[in-house]
């Protein structure tokens, strides 16, 4: 495959509506077939709202509820991912999204990073998730997924990419805030937002696909500007902030392997390196190690020791240690 | 997109401009129309309704509020309702009645002084914060039974400074279904108000609560708009120690004061509190959208 058609379904789902949302979902998916994309991204928690606090158990689906089914049998040689409330056996809510190909679920991915700070309250009504990992797809390159916030989170990206996906979707509910005419596009959000995914297209050699949603939820405003990145760094494609659509990306799969063989980053990656380190720094942080960048005499797990003050840089101090 | 250089369509060579605008509080004007009138769409239909109710009291923030619903659903959707007292200001009714004439919105005068009057056969011992209070209810009263007879919500038009210093009247100018302009500052509404439209002569004068002839907003508090948003913005945005507000200029007595204004009011920017008894109380562990699958509207 030399060039994949993405579709981004930039839609402003309506809260708490699964079905008419649903609807919305098939249509979109034919129409997104007729226009011949290979691969169709639904924005995070586009089947139900964002904003659903006590509502998420009421429209919650479990994986093998008639709904997705119906929406796996739309994708005969397609693939498509949409995101919605998942519930798992033992009754935990999940934000979910799915990669749907050839007529059933591929992939599931559970949102691992619940914002519980500033305007965001997920943690609350949410479990986060366990698993992250790559998976094939019909389409060729491993795709990976992950879900807004998750994107802030810099081992994701890498993981995802270390894990064999060359295609990074992110799907998003992004609210917008910070509206300021100092930002690059007058939105802090989207500023920030657009910094982070040419970063990880580059560093991960990977096509960033990144599809936000619109609309409104009670006071807040998502703010669209769904994007997709080449593994430049470079922007293909961004759609307009704050309209629906859908549109269309002809994507240069054949970029993925000039670009990972012109900038072997992920070749000299040191996947053993991070094992090691991290396996240290945690066993620091639970005081099973000493921590070789804590003051002497620190208690466990802590870098200073309790009304001890600082004499020297922390971790750097010559003469005896404990 | 739509950056100030300038306060206002002053320009070079022009020595007035229309107001001042703290450079750290311009916003993107585009950006912020963008986000407000899908709010507002947004608010209306997720409500089941389709028009919208306005008090205008000739001053800013409601001119904008106006303009604001007028772009996002048709002039023709919104009733603007004025509601002078006897002692308001003739310029007030004109300025309310001049948006109302350049929006081609349908409006409605109704005086309250019989309202207030009745209430107050004893008008001169009356204090005026209780008077001022009173007529603001009686307003609110009136655009929510306007709101019946319009079939349309009512709009808000309280700005994040008034907001913020507690300068509203609780279940007065504060009650509304929704605000669009509630987290801008008063410099950020004259900024979009000059953007969108709003006349001249309503974005220059000084900014009144009208209870009583010649009194302005920035007499009665004794500092001015530029100063209190910048003052706000660093404080309450921004979460500037005492220490650093000194840094940026502020007078500390000025940031103490304004401090303990913000303090104070904290109550009128909460729902009230319900006594907990039950398995799920309302606004404590039983939280929904304010609209749901399964309302009667929508």
């Amino acid at each position: 495959m030399q060039t994949l058609t993405i579709a981004l379904a930039q839609i402003a789902p309506r809260l708490g509506q699964l079905d008419e949302n649903l609807a919305r979902h098939h249509a979109l998916i034919e129409e997104a077939r007729g226009r011949g994309a290979g691969l169709v991204v639904f924005p995070e928690l586009g089947l139900t709202g964002y904003l659903l606090q006590d509502l998420a158990a009421e429209v919650a689906m479990r994986l093998d509820d008639p709904r997705l089914a119906g929406l796996a049998a739309a994708t005969a040689d397609l693939s498509v991912i949409v995101s919605f409330v998942e519930e798992s056996a033992d009754h935990r809510l999940f934000i979910a999204a799915a990669l749907l190909e050839d007529g059933r679920i591929r992939h599931v991915h559970r949102k691992l990073f619940l914002p519980t700070y500033g305007l965001f309250d997920e943690r609350r009504f949410f479990a986060a998730g366990d698993l992250l990992r790559a998976t094939p797809s019909r389409l060729g390159p491993g795709i990976g997924i992950a879900i807004c916030e998750d994107f802030w989170h810099l081992t994701v990206p890498q993981l995802l990419a270390l894990d064999g996906a060359q295609i990074l979707v992110n799907v998003s509910s992004s609210p917008g805030r910070d509206l300021a005419s100092t930002n690059e596009v007058g939105l802090g959000t989207a500023t920030s937002w657009r910094t982070l995914m040419r970063t990880y297209a580059q560093l991960t050699t990977s096509v960033v696909v990144f599809c936000n949603r619109v609309g409104v939820d009670e006071s807040i405003s998502f703010w669209g500007g769904s994007e997709v990145i080449a593994p430049s760094g470079q922007p293909l494609f961004t759609a307009p902030m704050f309209e629906e659509g859908l549109f269309t990306v002809e994507v240069p799969i054949a970029d993925l392997r000039r670009e990972r063989l012109a900038l072997p980053l992920l070749r000299d990656e040191r996947p053993e390196l991070q094992v090691r380190e991290l396996s240290r720094i945690v066993a620091e942080r639970a005081g099973l190690a000493r921590d070789t960048t804590a003051d002497d005499f620190a208690e466990p797990g802590l870098d200073v020791a309790p009304g001890d003050p600082v004499r020297a840089p922390i971790g750097f101090q010559p003469g005896a240690r404990r | 997109m739509t950056v100030p250089t300038t306060a206002g369509p002053g320009g070079a060579g022009k020595p007035a401009a229309l107001f001042e605008l703290p450079p750290e509080l311009a916003i993107d004007t585009d950006v912020a129309r963008q986000v407000i009138g899908p709010f507002i769409r947004g608010q209306l239909r997720q409500a089941g309704f389709e028009r919208a109710v306005v008090g205008l009291s000739g001053g800013i923030d409601s001119a904008l509020v106006a303009y604001l619903v007028a772009e996002a659903i048709g002039a023709e959707r919104l009733l603007c309702v004025l509601m002078p007292y006897r002692t308001s200001s003739p310029d007030s009714r004109a300025d309310a009645e001049e948006v109302v004439r350049r929006l081609g919105a349908t409006s409605e005068v109704v005086d309250i002084s019989p309202m207030v009057d009745a209430f107050f056969p004893d008008g001169l011992e009356a204090s005026p914060l209780r008077r001022g209070n009173f007529m603001a209810r009686q307003r609110m009263a009136v655009l929510y039974d306007r709101s019946v007879t319009w079939a349309g919500l009512v709009v808000g038009t309280g700005n994040k400074t008034e907001t913020l210093i507690g300068y509203t009247t609780l279940f007065g100018d504060s009650a509304c279904a929704f605000n669009p302009i509630g987290d801008l500052y008063k410099s950020q509404v004259r900024q979009l108000a000059a953007a969108i439209g709003v006349p001249e002569a309503i974005i220059r004068k000084a900014p009144s609560a009208d209870l009583w002839p010649g009194q302005t907003d920035e007499d009665e508090a004794g500092f001015t708009y530029p100063v209190l948003d910048r003052l706000l913005f660093w404080r309450v945005d921004k979460r500037r120690s005492d220490e650093e507000m000194a840094g940026l200029g502020f007078d500390p007595a000025l940031v103490a004061r304004v401090d303990r204004m913000i303090a104070t009011s904290e109550f009128k920017r909460q729902v009230p509190p319900i006594a907990k008894l039950g398995p799920r109380t309302a606004g404590v562990d039983y939280l929904y959208p304010r609209r749901r699958p399964g309302s009667s509207r929508g």
